[in-house]
């Protein structure tokens, strides 16, 4: 950009060479482009979520209680072994690639000590249907592009494929708590071992758990007309209910807190290690 | 007199020391320091290149094992990672247009018979499913990533180390001090087989 306009400013001044005076002013043209050439590089194109703690829930799928949760494991890595793990959940990629969006946003946030580079990030962009974990330079040996993968195809993916975003964000960074603390064979093992049969079933169940008494609840109430004013406790039991157990898509998230207040990046940088998948 | 001549001595160096470093305020130490910069770039897109030449050889066997028959792409892989890997690099590869093409056309011949052998391995369900492969698969996608981001690493080092040499006051410093400072290539976007993300810091 900078370059072009230089370019251009030459042949302008290439006009109008007559004398010392032009040679001053497109000396001073010349100068106004550098000065405004560096305004335009550093205007920026993404725009970021603010780090506001370590978990960062832009895209609105966490409970305070799971981000408290997940505050609390990642939390406890960093004072282990000094390695900062930020979740990061955006409501869009604004048009970049998520491998993209994951490098820009780490080095933007600085995550991981500086000089060791050791931060990794669990991005999770539920619009987009994309997750990545984004592996800082000093962690690609702990953290292989390989493993992170095989934690995103075997650990994350199938929570992500039934709708439990949270659980596979949890599963997740339990994965990469472990293989950080140097429990990689753990990691492996529970990636390799068969999807539980149960699996599938286990919201099914829940609703089923949940309906008989329901039902019999409704029935009860319409049968006995006189106590109709029990009715609204007996509805407000269903959505608690099925939004813990089955989907975790929680009307009550609707707002973000800042959950360890005082977080900050420490400075570390980004190659593009790491790995990504889609659901 | 050996007094005079000493005294003197000393306020000529002591003169140099502070102008120098009353020059480094104003910029003499830019074009070197970029310069720097940008080579270690440089040496960053090299080793990620050379990462990718490395898993070549893993990945062709993983994908023979399953699809014996695609002689033709494994013959077109081996044939470009062998010149990627024989090209011998000039030292002034940054700074000579004709080298630094070359080099761009060989690696992105590489990386495009490495499309067509990935593309050709979506048709055998077992190779997609064996663990090796997936593997290697994702070890394939870290690199390529690797190598994207470091050609914007260096593509921005370059920008700024070029800019420097362009602008006032490293126009100045550069034809007083640093004659021998060239401007170096960058990756041109059109032969860009990876998407060149956007830059912010």
């Amino acid at each position: 950009m900078t370059d072009r306009y230089d370019r251009k400013l030459f042949s302008l001044s290439g006009f109008s060479v007559g004398g010392k005076r032009s040679l001053f002013c497109s000396l001073l043209l010349l100068l106004s482009v550098i000065l405004s050439g560096a305004g335009a590089v550093s205007a920026a194109e993404i725009k970021f979520p603010e780090l506001s703690g370590r978990v960062v829930d832009q895209a609105n799928i966490l409970s305070p209680s799971e981000e408290e949760q997940l505050t609390a494991i990642v939390a406890g890595v960093e004072q282990k072994s000094t390695d900062q793990i930020v979740i990061v959940t955006v409501g869009s990629l604004q048009g970049v690639t998520i491998e993209d969006y994951g490098v820009q946003l780490g080095r933007h946030w600085g995550i991981g000590q500086a000089g060791k580079d050791n931060g990794v990030l669990l991005i999770v962009a539920p619009n987009e249907r994309k997750v990545r974990i984004e592996v800082g330079y000093g962690l690609e040996g702990v953290l292989p592009d390989a493993l992170a993968g095989l934690i995103i195809q075997r650990r994350i993916l199938p929570f992500f494929k039934k709708g439990d975003l949270p659980g596979g964000i949890r599963a997740g960074v339990e994965d990469i708590k472990d293989a950080l603390l140097g429990q990689k064979e753990e990691v492996l093992l529970r990636a390799k071992k068969p999807e539980k049969q149960i699996d599938p079933y286990l919201p099914l169940i829940f609703f089923a758990f949940w309906l008989v008494p329901f039902v019999y609840f409704i029935s009860s109430v319409s049968r006995d007309r006189q106590v109709s004013g029990r009715v609204p406790g007996g509805v407000v039991i269903l959505p608690g209910s099925y939004g813990g157990a089955a989907d975790g898509w929680r009307g009550t998230g609707g707002f973000s807190r800042t959950s360890g207040g005082g977080f900050s990046g420490g400075g570390g940088s980004f190659g593009g290690g790491g790995a990504s998948g889609s659901w | 007199m050996s007094f005079v001549v000493s005294s003197i001595r000393f306020f000529i160096i002591a003169g140099l020391l502070c102008s120098l470093s009353v020059l480094s305020g104003c910029g003499i130490n830019n074009i070197p320091t970029k310069e720097e910069q940008a080579k270690a770039a440089w040496s960053n897109v090299l080793n990620q290149y050379q990462r990718r030449a490395e898993l070549i050889p893993n990945l062709i066997e993983t994908v023979k094992g399953f699809a014996a028959q695609e002689e033709k792409v494994f013959k077109e892989v081996v044939e470009a990672r062998a010149k990627a890997t024989s090209l011998q690099l000039p030292k002034d590869i940054t700074t000579n247009p004709e080298a630094f093409q070359q080099f761009q056309k060989i690696q992105s011949q590489l990386s495009g018979a490495l499309g067509r052998l990935i593309a050709v391995s979506e048709r055998y369900p077992d190779l997609k499913s064996s663990q090796n492969f997936l593997t290697l698969q994702t070890q394939l996608e870290g690199t390529e990533n690797r190598i994207a981001v470091a050609r914007k690493d260096y593509i921005d080092a370059v920008k700024r180390y070029n800019t420097e040499l362009k602008t006032i006051p490293g126009r100045w410093w550069k034809s007083l001090v640093y004659p021998d400072s060239e401007l170096m290539e960058t990756f041109t976007v059109s032969e860009e087989n990876l998407k060149v993300p956007k830059v912010q810091f």
